[in-house]
């Protein structure tokens, strides 16, 4: 019986969450306590509702962020198929998509609230960078400096605040584009792009355990092992295209020679 | 590729981790504060009414000491950094908003408002959703404090029995459930905030027992 009581009581309080009343109920016939509590939470609440839209704003722009970038990096790999300018021209018009984007950001992430929102903002903003830093590769064979970044962001004026940890973490995902990048440049048979592919993944890996000494940026190992297995790729990959190359030399310089091919 | 640009971007981390260091040591220090206060304030369950002043007086050397660590950590902050930073003493000042709007209770028999918040711990409570400018106590920390105060008001009201004040529990039940409706007025999302508030009800079941218990034996009038 005293089971039973126990059990009624606690489950009916729990219908109260979902019967929230939406306005302020009206003062009249009230306590002064009873109104003066009313009042401020109801301005308590209005500046909550502020601030979780606010935040839901700023969620939004950084997805589309991230879907924009994801696109570049897309049409950046195309490289290997299709003239350097076309591929170049075309991310530069997606990008000034994601420049308009910015702009929005921008104006939810004025003065203290670059950080106060940064945990939202962080997702777009490092697909960004990586996007960004797989283009400066490709381009000028360069790792892209977190000013470049913020002067690329700040080209139509916006002005987003990008934290080291965002740009660490950025370019720490570049490896796996540039390993992509690499296998379809060996499939070309491009060996200057295989060669800048491995010497850029090599000096990213030493620059990246540099950082790590003085620790502390989240999530950053679990990036450092998928940089350590792109690497290792490339490095697979270069090591067959030697190989290869090297037996196709000796292939070739018999050929000329006129002796027969011996094959198996 | 460059190496000096992971060399300077080393120091700024190895600065960022020098300050990081410092405000854990001030946040240490303001949690020690808190709990011996809390400890003394606790004392407040244990005697009737009349001498409640007695406890709110002898902590106020206590509320001082506070006052002087969070000005020691405000003076690490940057107020441009607040947010960056702000997760590390977040619990450490809603527990010492929850021991002002204690006092606060425990002496004027009201909800403590921003103004005492700011009297008694030194910053401004930021009511508002705009940006930061100088170190605040953010509206959550402060409505965390409040909802503390919901676990302190049903221990006193079963306290009161015991030291005999029984017509209390009826004064506490009644502004606990004034504070509720507050509180039902915020719409807020899955955060801890909204855990805190979802177990309310309990604070306020037991607070309503006591009554029960009281007018079922003639007790009250």
């Amino acid at each position: 019986m005293s089971d039973n009581d126990c059990q009624t009581e606690t489950r009916q309080p729990k219908k109260q969450r979902f019967s929230k009343p939406a306005a302020a109920p009206s003062t009249e016939n009230m306590t002064d306590s009873k109104r003066a509590i009313i009042e401020s939470f109801t301005f308590y609440r209005d500046q909550l509702d502020a601030h979780y839209d606010q935040r839901e704003r700023v969620i939004k722009i950084s997805r589309d962020v991230t879907a924009l970038s994801k696109k570049i990096v897309f049409s950046l790999l195309r490289i290997t198929q299709e003239p350097a300018a076309k591929v170049f021209k075309d991310a530069e018009q997606k990008h000034s998509a994601v420049l308009d984007l910015f702009a929005k950001m921008s104006v939810e992430l004025q003065g203290s609230n670059g950080y106060k929102y940064n945990r939202q903002a962080t997702p777009g903003l490092q697909e960004y960078i990586e996007a960004l830093g797989l283009w400066f590769f490709l381009r000028d064979n360069t790792l892209i400096s977190k000013e470049q970044v913020e002067e690329m962001i700040g080209s139509k004026g916006a002005k987003v605040l990008v934290t080291d940890d965002d740009y660490v973490l950025g370019i720490s995902d570049l490896p796996g584009e540039v390993n992509r990048y690499c296998i379809n440049a060996i499939g070309k048979g491009d060996h200057e792009a295989v060669r800048n592919s491995l010497m850029f993944l090599r000096s990213l890996k030493e620059g990246i355990n540099l950082i790590m000494t003085s620790g502390r940026i989240r999530d950053l190992n679990k990036k450092l092992d998928v940089l350590d297995s792109s690497l290792q790729k490339t490095e697979q990959a270069y090591y067959s295209m030697s190989i290869r190359g090297s037996e196709m030399q000796t292939v070739n310089s018999a050929a000329a020679a006129g002796e027969p091919m011996v094959i198996g | 590729m460059d190496v000096q640009l992971f060399v300077d971007l080393q120091d700024r981390l190895d600065e960022a981790s020098t300050l990081f260091e410092s405000i854990k040591t001030a946040v240490k220090d303001l949690n020690k504060t808190c709990r011996l206060t809390s400890a003394k304030l606790a004392k407040a369950h244990a005697v009737p009414q009349a001498q409640t002043s007695e406890i709110t007086d002898s902590v106020s050397p206590q509320f001082a000491e506070i006052k002087q660590k969070i000005s020691e950590l405000r003076s690490l902050i940057q107020p441009v950094t607040f947010y960056k930073y702000n997760d590390m003493w977040s619990y450490a000042m809603q527990t010492a908003c929850a021991l002002t709007v204690f006092t606060v209770y425990l002496k004027h028999g009201r909800l403590a408002s921003p103004e005492d918040i700011e009297e008694y711990l030194g910053p401004k409570v930021n009511v508002s959703n705009g940006e930061v400018t100088e170190f605040v106590i953010t509206i959550e920390e402060y409505l965390h404090g409040v909802v503390s105060l919901f676990g302190e008001l049903s221990r006193l009201a079963v306290n009161a029995v015991i030291v005999g004040d029984v017509g209390r529990p009826l004064e506490i039940s009644r502004f606990a459930s004034e504070l509720y409706s507050g509180f039902q007025l915020l719409n807020l999302k899955n955060d801890m905030l909204r855990r805190r508030f979802d177990s309310i009800k309990y604070d306020i079941k037991k607070i309503e027992e006591v009554q029960y218990d009281l007018r079922v034996r003639g007790l009250t009038s």
